[in-house]
């Protein structure tokens, strides 16, 4: 039988793990995106590659930077 | 983020900066995550600053060339934007007339701070009526 001291361990082991894998998965999936809603509801990916996204993120970094 | 760094540009009591500036109070303590924030009546060119978080001119100058860029890049009539970045994330939204520019640490939930900025916005122009009628 495990002594108690070991299932505790094990089970904090379990969730630090867990969140690691979580964190690695999130920073992953990350990409730079601008999206934009419109009024009627519609909404617009702008292209990442396309001269309006990099217009607005790097308005979007310089207010970042600021702060 | 701390608010106690809030500027209004027509400080008075009752005014309408002086509400933007309780309505950013509001915002910051919703919003835990949040660095900055300014609030603008008027779009375009008449855009004028009401308040704003940081005791930096050049971040409300900032915030309006974000929330021009943003509202340039829109294909129909602008409402919000969403803007995500490896330094944090940028939010503008658009409401009664009003804009609010916001940034936030990584990661938050960016449905939830466009609700909050979109209900502080309404907070705004329920108290002081619309900037403008919204077709």
């Amino acid at each position: 039988m495990l002594k108690p001291h070991r299932v505790l361990i094990d089970k904090f082991n379990s969730y630090t793990d867990e969140a690691a894998a979580f964190m690695r998965r999130r920073r992953h999936q990350r990409r730079e995106y601008v999206r934009i809603r419109h009024r009627s509801g519609s909404g617009l990916d702008l292209p990442p590659d396309g001269v309006e996204a990099a217009k607005v993120t790097a308005a979007a970094r310089r207010l970042l930077d600021l702060r | 983020m701390a608010a106690e760094r809030i500027h209004t540009e027509t400080p008075g009591a009752g005014s309408q900066a002086d509400s933007a500036l309780r309505v950013l109070e509001n915002l910051a303590e919703l919003e835990p995550e949040l660095r900055g924030a300014a609030i603008f009546s008027g779009t375009g060119p008449d855009r004028r600053l009401l308040a704003v978080t940081v005791d930096d001119d050049r971040w409300a100058e900032a915030a309006v060339e974000l929330a021009d860029a943003v509202i340039g890049a829109a294909v129909e009539e602008f409402d919000s934007a969403h803007v995500a970045l490896d330094a944090g994330e940028a939010f503008v939204v658009s409401e009664a007339g009003l804009t609010l520019v916001a940034t936030t640490g990584r990661f938050v939930l960016a449905s939830l701070t466009g609700f909050d900025m979109r209900m502080c916005l309404r907070d705004l122009a329920g108290s002081h009526g619309p900037a403008r009628e919204d077709s």
